[in-house]
């Protein structure tokens, strides 16, 4: 693997907010806003949970919002202390489901519309529309319940899709999942997460009076693969030049917004631009980390709340975070290629492996081990939510399939976008004593 | 006393006392014998298919005074303290000794991940002695759909038992197997109607009992004592005392049930797999076999795992009213946490109806960790 590696002279500090990064942020501002007026307007708007099929959406052109993004963005906007008061004062606990129940909390806030006195918005972005459909896959016991809550204060139709488990797993899910999708699954499996498609479009024709068309949704799946094939190269070339073009802060703050707009060309040209800015940076040979001695992977959701934590450990060490899910998942889980065969069974083919290669062992810590080993990482650090059963995802096998070939791994509890129980002193001490008597200490 | 003298000195209840104090003795001895023995992890691994390929099937439960020696190491925190206890039996090889197979529906997202760490543990830990496992993957949403592809995930089940055992599961074996399961089923009933009618002769300790003993031996067997005891137990002197629905958590013990009966409450119903949900919808025997199954796990009772919350507090609600309780007790372990996202609303719901309520959440297992719970208990009751 180290032969591999461009050797790069380490020059000049790169930039850390990339181009793309900004537009993207841009652009999901401007698209809000636009939603916003859709519904104003009397549109249907759908709010999904993130493993929802919103492939069909897109391609019905029914506007949509994704609850985690929506999350990450109360959790980014320090909204979240407050609405977990309200959950508690509305006799709910405050401690479960952080990720899925925050805009549930969010719609017990009787200010999430109003302004301020100096006419600035209360809630984030000026809050959420309301929903006229609310949609969530069965992946937990809790998440039907959440979702039939928030749909309920805010009028919205309830539609909720089941979840099947494998009973085949390759382990290298990842060499098939692009070509060879459809052996990839049990084939009722597959069956009938197609069923379960059909039924969500005869559900979204009565309910918005929009027909789906095949022919859209093959669009949809081709704009897709062209973005996530795009990925694929920045992930990539991330983990063949040393020391990396950009750490997870960038990517993440980069790739997060488009993804939730895949299927759009802007979201598939977006990722174009994304890979040539860091090319270019590559081929500067100008690092995000000039001193970078040790790469990080980070296992886990997005640490919405503190961001900056990341690079807490760059300067001190040279320990740089270089991998994280959310750009490796949309480069290796999501692309479909012959899709005009039958889009409709590809895209069943995509949402039915999120679940299973993120969550499900063996396949996630065997995909872990693969993209460690890929990226030359010499350390992981793993944040696992105390309360979330869906994210009960084997860290003891992760843990151990990555320690087993010789990857020391820091596990820890935190939570995404709950900054209650956060203590960033402490856990910096914690991953600087992991960096200093594991990473520092492993032979290379 | 929540277990009174008249039930002690009963013959039929002091049998099935004792099977229930003592779990594995008839599991133990059946292997012994030559024959099967399956053990289930969750609700909806359907007896009459494991009794048509001539099994005994058995429920796993948790062992409280178990040091969980692996299980700490495997499990996050998130999962419930009952779950830990029964995983580390799963594991340590107590259940090789107990029985020959395990069988896990996905009854709640907890056992999903638990059957998915013992098939890891199959594969990258061979050493680690977990029973040959299988898992029922049935779909919970009622919709036409669903009922089609639980038909094929119970047909799953039936082939898997059917290479376990050797030989096939017939229509003919399965109906056969029904017709015991209903038997036993309309047993319980009646002592239910006496646990539910205006006058209460059976107390809710003394029913867990008499329920969760017919999880660990064989099914005729318990029908016939059963039976027997509910011809007797209408002589029973009648309990009085506020009527108390329990909902929430399961309780594979007496503990919490003889803390509210000790308080001077009496459980006239629950809605949990270890009480009246255990044997509230029959098979249909004019059904096509495996369709049959479907109809009894998929349509009975809603599950507090996996119903939605308005299903739930419809659910509560027809159960409470059955049953004419004065008060409804909303009991969640720690870690156990769906209910919790049904209980605001199923609470005011019983708030409007009048019905008194109490939550205890996060609960220590076993119930005994809590402090001061007996006290608590008993301010509920008499208040």
């Amino acid at each position: 693997m180290e032969e591999k590696k461009k050797e790069m002279p380490q020059r000049q500090v790169t930039v850390k907010k990339l181009k793309a990064t900004a537009e993207a942020s841009a652009y999901q501002k401007q698209w809000f806003q636009g939603l916003k007026a859709r519904v104003e307007a009397g549109e249907d708007f759908g709010y999904l949970n993130a493993d929802v099929p919103m492939e069909v959406l897109k391609a019905m052109d029914i506007p949509f919002v994704v609850n985690q993004w929506w999350a990450a963005i109360c959790g980014a906007k320090q909204m979240t202390r407050k609405y977990y008061g309200l959950l508690r004062d509305a006799g709910y606990r405050d401690d479960l489901c952080s990720y899925c129940a925050t805009a549930f909390a969010e719609s017990l806030d009787p200010d999430d519309h109003a302004y301020d006195a100096e006419g600035k918005p209360l809630g984030p972005w000026g809050g959420l529309p309301d929903p006229t459909i609310a949609i969530t896959r069965l992946t937990c016991d809790c998440q039907g319940k959440i979702f039939e809550l928030f749909a309920k204060n805010h009028g919205a139709d309830f539609y909720a899709m089941e979840n099947t488990q494998a009973r085949t797993f390759p382990l290298d899910w990842w060499a098939h999942a692009a070509d060879d999708w459809e052996n990839l699954y049990d084939k009722d499996r597959l069956d009938t997460a197609v069923e379960e498609l059909k039924e969500l479009i005869r559900f979204l024709e009565m309910k918005t009076g929009k027909m789906f068309d095949i022919n859209k949704l093959q669009k949809v799946m081709d704009n897709i693969n062209r973005q996530e094939v795009w990925y694929g190269k920045i992930r990539d070339l991330i983990a063949d030049t040393k020391p990396a073009p950009v750490t997870v802060v960038d990517t993440i703050n980069a790739v997060m917004p488009a993804q939730w707009q895949r299927g759009s060309e802007w979201a598939a040209d977006h990722a174009e631009r994304l890979y040539y800015e860091i090319k270019e940076l590559a081929d500067k040979g100008e690092a995000a980390v000039p001193n970078e001695k040790y790469r990080l992977m980070w296992l886990g959701r997005g640490l919405w709340h503190d961001f900056p934590f990341y690079q807490n450990f760059e300067k001190k060490y040279g320990a740089v975070f270089v991998w994280s899910m959310y750009l490796a998942m949309g480069a290796d889980a999501y692309v479909r290629n012959n899709v005009e065969e039958d889009p409709l069974r590809a895209l069943a083919a995509r949402y039915i492996g999120m679940e299973d290669f993120l969550h499900m062992p063996p396949w996630n810590a065997q995909w872990f081990l693969q993209q460690a080993r890929r990226n030359d990482i010499d350390g992981v650090v793993y944040m696992i939510p105390e309360n979330c059963m869906q994210t009960v995802e084997g860290s003891f096998f992760i843990k151990k399939t990555l320690e087993d070939a010789g990857i020391p791994v820091l596990a820890f509890n935190a939570d995404p976008v709950d900054a209650r129980k956060w203590n960033r002193d402490t856990m910096t001490g914690m991953v600087e004593d992991f960096i200093e008597n594991r990473v520092m200490k492993k032979e290379k | 006393m929540a277990i009174r003298e008249c039930a002690l000195k009963n013959q039929h209840f002091a049998r099935l006392y004792d099977v229930y104090l003592h779990r594995d003795d008839a599991a133990l001895a059946y292997k012994k014998a030559g024959g099967k023995v399956l053990a289930k992890l969750g609700s909806d691994v359907p007896d009459e298919l494991v009794l048509a390929a001539g099994m005994m099937p058995v429920q796993v439960y948790a062992d409280p005074d178990k040091e969980l020696v692996y299980t700490n190491k495997i499990l996050e925190f998130a999962f419930d303290p009952v779950v830990r206890k029964q995983f580390e039996k799963m594991i340590d090889g107590t259940y090789r000794e107990v029985a020959d197979f395990l069988a896990v529906s996905n009854s709640t997202d907890e056992f999903i991940r638990v059957f998915l760490y013992l098939r890891e543990m199959i594969r990258s830990m061979p050493e680690m002695p977990v029973p040959p496992t299988t898992f029922i993957d049935m779909l919970f949403t009622r919709n036409r759909m669903h009922q089609e592809r639980n038909e094929f995930i119970f047909g799953l089940f039936r082939k898997q038992l059917e290479e376990w055992s050797g030989k096939p599961v017939t229509d003919e074996a399965i109906k056969v197997a029904a017709a015991i399961c209903n038997a036993d089923r309309a047993a319980l009933r009646r002592i239910g109607e006496l646990r539910h009618g205006d006058e209460v002769r059976v107390s809710g300790t003394e029913a867990l009992v008499i329920i969760g003993s017919g999880f660990f031996m064989d099914k005729k067997e318990h029908t016939d004592l059963v039976e027997k005891l509910a011809e007797e137990a209408a002589e029973w002197p009648v309990i009085t005392g506020k009527r108390v629905f329990v909902t929430g958590s399961a309780h594979e013990d007496l503990l919490v049930y003889d803390m509210i009966e000790k308080a001077g409450g009496v459980v006239v119903a629950e809605d949990h797999d270890w009480g009246d949900r255990s044997y509230d919808r029959d098979y249909n025997t004019e059904y096509p076999p495996i369709r049959a199954i479907v109809d009894r796990y998929m349509l009975r009772g809603y599950s507090g795992k996996k119903a939605f919350v308005s299903q739930r507090v419809e659910a509560l609600n027809e159960e409470v009213a059955a049953a004419k309780a004065d008060a409804v007790l909303f009991y969640t372990n720690i870690y156990e946490d769906s209910a919790s996202w049904d209980y605001p609303s199923q609470k005011k719901s019983l708030d409007e109806q009048g019905i008194k309520n109490a939550l205890f959440a996060k609960m220590l297992y076993p119930a005994t960790a809590n402090e001061d719970l007996q006290a608590r208990i008993a301010e509920f009751i008499e208040g």
